[in-house]
């Protein structure tokens, strides 16, 4: 009898070390986190979703985080503008494939392997950059209260249909790095010569230029503009406060992955690590796939409608020279 | 002889000397070292992000690495041909904006001052509130009203007079001069209606006699007089709106009107790779026009009598008696402050209370949420924001105010030779548009030896510098009125300088600190065009948050916080007020 609850006994003790992977080393990781006080993120996931994970990674390890919310533009300019002056004041960036892979090569990351990452397939292991924790879809999010069913676009050559001249709300290519590359990467979809037309179709349609993929959701979600070229997980999150979102069921979409990376110059070295541990762990993952993130877990989607169909393309990374000059093409495009 | 006698003895001729040359007798004075400390300060605060601005338009190494120099910048910069459109744009809506500022201000001015509207106090007094609302918010709320698909007022049109869409689009030039003018409208209401008040009315009074009806009497005197004052808030608020980004940032850039500001923060911050020097060379552009039109603000000044001097004549202007018509100009009065401050108030609150904006419908009325000032309660990046504006305005107010007196003692009490080089100094400032000097701290405190860079301190230098004119207009303003018998007086019984800058005249300059030191407060809790550029996440004030927290969408906490800024300005000024006995009147 007693042998049997020593084995039972066992047992427990054994998942609960399977269940938390490389739990001692994490401990310790935490200790030292406690000391320095607090983890500094910026990023540019949205804060909603960051702050149930903060809320969530502070209660567990009683270390606080500060996050700073912008654009994956504004996170990358920030966080090399810090280097540049020798003044890092951040421990963690959050940010999309593309901007990340600049930075790494700006030798602003330091390599960390979290006991948590093995939790992830080895395809979404980067060698720079580690575990793709998520990935980000970009389509069209309509609002169902300003287009009839039968109006709504169906395709992204709808888009440049006459009839939404002036109805479509996109980040400005000029400025946002990921809208940079979703429009260079068109051509993934829909071949070279179509998507040079497509692009300047679609810079006749007027479309009104914001600063970000979230705010060209939030116009969509209050009604000001009926159509968005942005995350499709909007119309999820803004759908769950009561505005009245969808997307169109493209086919083929575009996509990007996201990391997050620890400052090789990190203010507190161990915090940070702590919240990257904390951060890949499942119970983090579940709640951003519960939050509408599509993260990088087999079988578990965000409550998106027909989230398990969706299909993507990866967007093309620029580099520096890439973005600049980019950024001059899609001037004489899209701003004249 | 002792030791002492002789050693005494010795060194008399030299220190008689000493004591002769005019170097020791300005030195010898505890005043002359007043105001070396005060011109050493003005002079590295203005100078120095002025030489940097300069040095970072003509260097070709990003922010923070050492360059070599080069014209290429500006050689970029203006022979541009989008450069052309953009100083357009510039002037277009300088000169709409200062224009419509002014049409309102006279207008709500005149109606105040000078006729026997109903309530014509309580409009002149609601006149100055809009000051405590941070102007990003005036636009934003504006957007909510006249954006063309679901702006409340454009809504309103639609439901009541069936049209298809619309008539207004405040993503065009007319709306961004539209924001812009009723931003700046209580600065020119100020400047004018000072000088409405301080008119000598027995001009008008021989031109009635000599039989000039009331129309007549306004086209030969009361416009002639008032023509210094208008050209000066004309010119302050064509360089104001030049200068500003708030209502460029958030109708400019979604509409893709280019100005000045909206380049300058593209090149800076706005997109990657960000190109500083660029955007330093066109922060001088903006800072030479700004020059221009400060340099001619001063001189229509120098015409009329400071607009916030009390002239201590004993006159009222002649009102004028509107007969029935007394009620369509309180209308017409009411309506502009509907505009300027009930419009913009009921929407935040409105929007503060909405799960999500949108156009409310009945079933709106069932999802209101206080859920936006319950985050503004509950979330620690808000809490450390207002503490960094608090700080900010209160630390920032004093230490302006300080150097304020000091510097308006020295340039209007004392016969100092060099006083006139403070006064020089002060113009820099006094013309410098906050993104441009915000570009020059950046290059100027990047590798600073004393660590400022990316800290609240930099945001601080930059609120001082800034203005610093401002305060010492107020306190100026006041010390011309301080009767030089008294500081006599104390000179007489035996005090000395410090001594009697400390009893007598800080006691007597207290009303024209204090109402320094309540606008900088204001204006300091609500500042944005300079501290977007300078904050960094960890010293984040609530300007830049409202941005980003706009940007993100969340309009609804956007108004919420809005909302709780206004309220701590209002209470900073009721404290401030009992404690300095400062008369709004």
């Amino acid at each position: 009898m007693r042998s049997k609850y020593s084995f039972y006994g066992s047992l427990v003790i054994l998942a609960i070390f399977t269940a938390v992977p490389g739990w001692g080393q994490s401990a310790k990781t935490i200790e030292a986190g406690k000391k320095e006080g607090k983890v500094v993120i910026y990023g540019s996931l949205e804060s909603d979703t960051t702050d149930a994970i903060k809320t969530a990674f502070t209660k567990k390890t009683g270390i606080e985080a500060e996050y700073w919310r912008a654009s994956a533009t504004k996170v990358m300019d920030r966080a090399l503008s810090e280097q540049r002056a020798g003044k890092p004041l951040f421990d963690i960036i959050l940010t999309n494939d593309n901007p990340m892979q600049i930075m790494f090569k700006q030798g602003l990351f330091a390599k960390y392997e979290s006991p948590t990452a093995s939790d992830f397939p080895k395809d979404a292991i980067d060698p720079n950059l580690g575990p793709r924790y998520r990935n980000v879809i970009i389509g069209v999010v309509y609002n169902k209260s300003a287009l009839s069913p039968a109006d709504t676009p169906k395709t992204l050559e709808d888009l440049v249909n006459p009839k939404y001249r002036g109805k479509i709300v996109m980040p400005d290519p000029t400025q946002h790095t990921t809208t940079t590359q979703w429009v260079a990467s068109l051509w993934k979809l829909m071949g070279k010569e179509k998507a040079e037309k497509y692009i300047r179709d679609l810079a006749a349609m007027k479309p009104i230029l914001v600063e970000s993929l979230l705010p060209a959701a939030e116009r969509v979600a209050t009604g000001e503009t009926p159509i968005a070229i942005t995350y499709v997980k909007y119309a999820y999150m803004y759908g769950k406060k009561g505005a009245p979102l969808d997307y169109s069921r493209l086919g083929k979409f575009m996509g990007d992955g996201h990391y997050l990376g620890l400052n090789s110059k990190a203010p507190h070295m161990n915090a940070g690590k702590a919240f990257i541990d904390y951060f890949l762990d499942d119970d983090s993952m579940k709640k951003m796939a519960e939050l509408g993130e599509f993260v990088n877990r087999k079988g578990v989607y965000p409550p998106l409608p027909d989230a398990d169909k969706i299909q993507f393309v990866e967007m093309v990374d620029l580099d520096t020279k890439g973005f600049a000059a980019k950024k001059k093409e899609y001037q004489q495009i899209f701003l004249r | 002889m002792s030791v002492d006698e002789s050693a005494l003895t010795a060194s008399q001729p030299l220190t008689s000397a000493w004591r002769r040359s005019r170097i020791g007798a300005f030195l010898s004075q505890p005043v002359s070292w007043v105001f070396l400390s005060v011109g050493s300060i003005i002079a590295f605060l203005s100078l120095y992000p002025t030489f940097f601005l300069f040095y970072g338009s003509l260097t070709d190494a990003p922010l923070g690495l050492p360059g070599k120099f080069t014209l290429q910048n500006y050689v970029r910069a203006y022979s541009d041909p989008e450069a052309y459109p953009l100083m357009v744009n510039s002037f277009i809506f300088g000169f709409g904006s200062a224009g419509l500022s002014l049409l309102f201000a006279l207008t709500l001015a005149w109606i105040t001052i000078r006729t026997n509207a109903p309530l014509r106090r309580l409009f002149e007094l609601t006149a100055i509130i809009p000051n405590i609302l941070p102007p990003i918010l005036v636009s934003i709320s504006w957007v909510m009203l006249l954006n063309p698909s679901n702006g409340l007022i454009n809504g309103a049109f639609v439901r009541v007079l069936g049209l298809e869409k619309g008539p207004f689009n405040i993503y065009s030039m007319a709306g961004l001069i539209f924001v812009e003018a009723l931003i700046l409208t209580p600065l020119a209401f100020l400047i004018v209606a000072a000088a409405m008040k301080s008119m000598d009315p027995s001009l008008e009074e021989s031109a009635k006699t000599l039989g000039s009806n009331e129309f007549g009497v306004m086209r030969r005197i009361t416009f002639p007089l008032l023509r210094p004052a208008i050209l000066a808030a004309g010119t302050l608020n064509f360089v104001r709106a030049v200068e500003s980004f708030d209502t460029p940032a958030i109708i400019a850039l979604p509409a893709r009107i280019e100005v000045f500001t909206t380049k300058i923060w593209r090149e800076a911050l706005g997109s990657f790779p960000t190109n500083h020097n660029l955007a330093a060379a066109y922060g001088v552009g903006i800072l030479g026009i700004a020059l221009v039109f400060v340099y001619l603000y001063r001189r229509f000044t120098s015409q009329v009598e400071s607009f916030s001097t009390v002239t201590g004549k004993g006159f009222r202007p002649h009102q004028i008696d509107l007969g029935r018509w007394r009620f369509a100009a309180s209308g017409v009065a009411f309506l502009l402050l509907v505009m300027l401050v009930v419009l913009p108030i009921l929407v935040l609150l409105l929007v503060a209370i909405l799960p999500y904006y949108h156009v409310p419908t009945w079933q709106t009325w069932q999802n209101l949420t206080l859920d936006h000032f319950r985050y503004v309660w509950a979330t620690p990046r808000v809490h450390k924001a207002f503490m960094n504006s608090l700080f900010l305005a209160l630390v920032g107010a004093t230490a302006c105010m300080v150097l304020a007196s000091l510097a308006s003692y020295i340039t209007v009490r004392t016969k100092i030779a060099g006083r006139g080089i403070i006064e020089g100094l002060v113009f820099i400032p006094w013309a410098f548009p906050g993104t441009a000097m915000a570009l020059g701290l950046l290059w100027a405190y990047v590798d600073f030896p004393i660590p400022v860079y990316a800290t609240v301190w930099i945001i601080l230098i930059a609120y001082v510098t800034r203005f610093l004119p401002y305060g010492l207009r107020a306190v100026t303003s006041t010390i011309i009125q301080v009767h030089k018998e008294l500081e006599e007086a104390s000179i007489v019984c035996g005090a000395g300088f410090l001594a009697t800058f400390r009893r007598v005249m800080i006691p007597m300059m207290r009303p024209g600190v204090m109402a320094g030191w309540i606008i900088l407060v204001t204006i300091f809790m609500r500042e944005f065009s300079a501290t977007l550029f300078l904050y960094s996440p960890g010293a984040e004030p609530l300007g830049p948050l409202l941005y980003f927290l706009y940007l993100d969408g969340m309009r609804g906490r956007v108004a919420a916080i809005g909302l709780v800024i206004s309220l701590i300005s209002v209470i900073l000024i009721a404290i401030a007020q009992r404690y300095s006995r400062w008369d709004t009147n």
